[in-house]
Formats: C-alpha cells, structure tokens, sequence
C-alpha cells in the first residue's frame, strides 16, 4: 500500500498512536483523553485524505487539511484548556479558536483556495501552538508539582508540541517561498514531515502511556 | 537528498542554517527549563522540609504552652492553698480564743445561775440581783467573742473564694493588716511550734476606709509578710548552727500611713520590714517575675510576690522593695484611696 519507508513509518506510528489512544482513552485524565481523540482524528483524518481523491473526484486531498487543521486546533484548545484550567486562558484559546477560523477563512478565499495545502493556516496554527507551549512550561516553571518531570506526560507532550510546531513553521515556511512554485518540488521536504509527525505522534502515545502509570501509582511522581 | 537539489545551493544552506538554529534553540530552551525546574524544584522541597520542620515545631510549642498554662493555673492554687494553709492554721488558733471566752463564760453563767437560784430559794434578792448582772456581763462578754469568731470565719470564707469578687468595697487597712499579720504569725506557730518573732506595728488611725478588694489586698499582706517571717526564720536558723543564737532578735514590722501618692492623688503607705538576710541586689530586679524563688524546690512557687505584684498594680498602686544584704528588707505598697 505505502511505497516508501517514510509513509510505511508515518502511517505504522499514526496506528499505534491511535490504538494507544484508544485503549488509554478511558483510563487517563481529561487532558490526556482529548490528546487520545487528537491522535484517532487525525488517523480517520488521513484516512479520509487517502480516499478523498478517488471518491471525490478531484485532483488532491488538500480541502480535508483546509478541514482538519482547524480540527486539530480546536483539539489543542481543549487539551491547553485543561492543563492551564483558568478562566483567563479558556476565554483566550477561545478567541484563538476564532482567529484561526477567520484567518483560516480568510486564507481560503484570497490566498490557498481548497485545492492548494492550506501552508499558511498551519503556520499561523503552529505559531499559536509554539505560544501556548511555551505559556505551559512557565506555568510548569512556576507551579512545581512533580517528583521527577521526565516521568510526566505533560511535559513530553508540550516538548513534543513546541519542538514539532518549531520545525512545522520552518518546513512549511520553506515550502511557502522556495518550493511551492517548482514543477518538481524536492519529496525530502514532505518526506521530512512525515518522519516528525510520525515522532510527534509516538511521543504522543507514550505521554498517554508516562500519564497513565503515574496516575495508576501516584507515589512515583507527586 | 537529490531532490533537494531542485533548490539552488543558497537557498539550502539557509535551510539546513535555519534547521540548526531552531534545533539549538529547542535544545537550549528545553534544558533551561528543565534546569531552572529542578533548582525550583529543589528551593521547593527546602522549603517543604522547612514547612513540615516548622509546623512539627508549632505543634511542640502549642503542646508546651498548653502544658505550661495547666502548670501555671496548678501552680496559682497551690499558691492559693499555701497561703490558705497558713491561714488556716492562723484561724484555728485565732477562734480557739473567742472558742475558750464562750466555754468558760458560759460555764460560769451555769453555776452563776445555780447560785442565782439558791439564792432566790434563801429569798435573799439582792444577791440574786447581783449575780443576775454578773451573768448579763458574761452573755455580753459571750456574744463579743461569738461575734469574733464569726468575723473570722466570714474572713476565711473570704479568703477561700476561688476568684475574687473583683469588686472594691470600702476597708479599714489597718484591722486588715493587723488581722493577716495575727494570722500569719499564729499560722506559722501551728506549723512550727520553735518558731518565733518579734512582731511591731506602727499603724496611721488616721487612715480611716480605703476602696480596695479585700481578699486581694489581705492576699497581698499575708503573703509579703509570711515571707518576713520566713526571712527572719532563715537568719535566725544560720545563727543557731554558728552558736550564737542570742545574738539576733527576729522582728518584723508592718506599718501603715496616710500620705499623698506622687501622683498627687491621697492614698496609704503599708509597709512589711525585716531584719533578715535581705535579699541580694543581682536578684532585686528578679523577684516580682513568676517563679522566680529563693526557697528550696517544693517550698515555695515564685508566685507569691508576682501575684501581689499583679494585684496591687491592678488596684493601680506600687509595690516596691527596699533591701540591703544582710541587714533586712522592707516591702512597701502604695495605694490609693479611690
């Protein structure tokens, strides 16, 4: 089905992502169970992608990321609602939420219309998510509540996010200026994504995994 | 790789830069945080050990001061009961005097009557007459000594009172003083049977009533002068182990008198003197603190002079000390009249 090793290895990862999701899903936390939808959204997600073509058909898969990437904002949103649980910032990545809709809309109509990969949508959602990353790691800063903070699956989850969005804001910004127009754009690049999301998606799965043990034995970590 | 070659060498090398500088800073950003996590982390846990160790030490210090307090109110009654002790001795032999006038005259008004009667059987009236007067002189003698021994147990009665009424009434200090100093010595006697005192007093008649809590005050005077007594006890036990008992004459003096306070306001001067050791200067200032006592361990609390000091200041006049060592120590009490 996949060609290549980096589809193999993305798609392989998405799996067990969302298997550990689904199996976590009624075990975790809050925070953690929408981190679990996060990952089977975005398999059905490519699952979706992968026929969209052929069922609709047109020429690309773009108009489900046009979709999704507001999707796995919104997702995002709810997981930060939690982990920073005040009024001030569910009233914040609300408004964020909005934004990311309007902008998104906005970047529809006049620039990346559905058949094009919505590249500026993702870099205004990566910059948002590299914010609230960064945002969360004060608040870890400032409120000290774990034992040992590599056994947390709050801060590889946010490491996961602020180091894949950095790189997402490079790739696609890459991507925007130099290889959009080429007849032959160079597959490294999407090959590069696929191997980070495919990390991303592993280091998802294991803060689902770090929560879950530490919430089974509280002594560990608290 | 070759397909990146698509691109122009530049537009690479920015890449591949630009991958290197967000690396760095993910990398640098994370151990930051990761560091300043763990110093957090350790002022953190230091400060929980100090807030534990802090707490642990709350609960002790709560535990003793509450241990402290039982043992200070314990301390307070048997200070009570000491002076109570003393008194009580005082009193009993206080009303065996009154006791003893009632017994014998009323065992002279029995055989008075008897001989009233014969002679009124004999017809002679005029002797009965007489007798008859003689026993009205000895109901009256009966009921005056009746009437002290009531007055006295009324006083201890007084005395007794768990808590003082905290009322001032008007009060004749010097029947209080004489009374408390009576009773201290009668007290002391009942106790030991070798002890034995000189005991003057200079009262001002001009006194007249004083507003005063009379338990408190009479509280005040038996303790200042049980313990002249017991300091000219001291002096004269040092002079029976050196042979030369005859050598010192223990006494004790009260005095009271009318004056005007510095204050300007009128009031009275009571005064308990001594000829005993005194008290030594490096300890003057130390004796009106609470516990704090000369005598050996179980004979005295070291409230005494702290409890005078507190009830005297409470009727807002002073109570002072004047000593010299080896001659004697007079403790004075100013009151005022209102």
């Amino acid at each position: 089905m996949f060609t290549d090793f980096y589809h193999s290895f993305y798609y392989t990862i998405l799996v067990i992502g969302a298997l550990t999701g689904l199996v976590f899903v009624m075990r975790v936390d809050a925070p953690f169970k929408w981190l679990s939808i996060l990952l089977l959204a975005t398999l059905i997600s490519e699952v979706v992608a992968k026929f969209f073509p052929s069922e609709f058909k047109t020429t690309n898969n773009n108009p489900v990321y046009h979709v999704f990437t507001i999707i796995e904002y919104l997702i995002y949103a709810i997981i930060y609602s939690y982990f920073f649980n005040s009024i001030f910032w569910t009233r914040l990545l609300t408004i964020s939420v909005l934004f990311l809709i309007v902008a998104e809309s906005i970047n529809v109509v006049f620039f990346q219309p559905f058949q094009f990969t919505p590249t500026n949508s993702m870099i205004l959602e990566s910059l948002l998510l590299i914010f609230l990353s960064l945002s969360l790691f004060l608040k870890l800063r400032t409120n000290i509540a774990y034992a040992n903070i590599f056994m947390e699956g709050v801060f590889w989850f946010n490491s996961s996010v602020l180091c894949y969005y950095s790189f997402n804001i490079l790739i696609w910004g890459f991507h925007s200026i130099k290889v959009y127009e080429l007849k032959n754009p160079p597959t490294i690049i999407y090959n590069l994504i696929l191997l980070l999301s495919g990390v991303l998606y592993l280091l998802y799965a294991a803060s689902i995994v770090l929560h879950y043990l530490n919430k089974r034995n509280p002594k560990q970590s608290k | 790789m070759i397909n990146l070659l698509a691109l122009n060498s530049t537009d690479v090398i920015v890449f591949v830069f630009a991958g290197i500088v967000v690396i760095s800073l993910l990398f640098g950003f994370i151990l930051y945080f990761i560091l300043s996590y763990r110093h957090k982390q350790k002022d953190y846990l230091l400060l929980e050990l100090q807030k534990t160790e802090i707490e642990n030490h709350k609960i002790v210090i709560e535990k003793t001061l509450s241990d402290l307090k039982t043992t200070q109110a314990q301390l307070i009654q048997s200070e009570k009961m000491a002076s109570m002790g003393v008194l009580t001795a005082g009193i009993a032999h206080e009303i065996q005097n009154p006791l003893n006038f009632v017994n014998n005259f009323s065992e002279i008004n029995k055989e008075l009557i008897e001989e009233m009667q014969q002679e009124m059987d004999k017809g002679n009236l005029d002797n009965a007459q007489t007798i008859s007067n003689d026993i009205k002189a000895n109901e009256e003698k009966i009921n005056h000594h009746g009437k002290r021994a009531d007055t006295i147990v009324k006083g201890m009665l007084q005395h007794s009172r768990s808590s003082s009424s905290g009322v001032k009434e008007p009060a004749d200090i010097n029947a209080l003083t004489d009374e408390y100093l009576r009773l201290a010595y009668h007290g002391l006697r009942a106790k030991d049977k070798s002890f034995n005192a000189t005991m003057k007093t200079d009262f001002d008649e001009t006194i007249g009533n004083v507003s005063i809590i009379p338990q408190d005050i009479g509280r005040v005077i038996l303790n200042l002068i049980t313990n002249a007594f017991y300091a000219v006890t001291e002096k004269k036990s040092n002079y029976t182990t050196t042979s030369a008992v005859g050598e010192y004459e223990p006494a004790v003096t009260v005095a009271t008198k009318k004056l005007t306070l510095l204050s300007g306001v009128a009031g009275v001067r009571i005064s308990v003197a001594d000829n005993g050791n005194g008290v030594p200067q490096k300890i003057l200032d130390k004796i009106f603190q609470p516990f704090f006592t000369t005598k050996p361990t179980g004979q005295g609390t070291g409230l005494g002079l702290s409890l005078s000091y507190d009830i005297i200041k409470a009727h807002g006049g002073e109570l002072i000390v004047e000593s010299k060592e080896g001659e004697g120590s007079e403790f004075i009490i100013y009151l005022p009249f209102a």
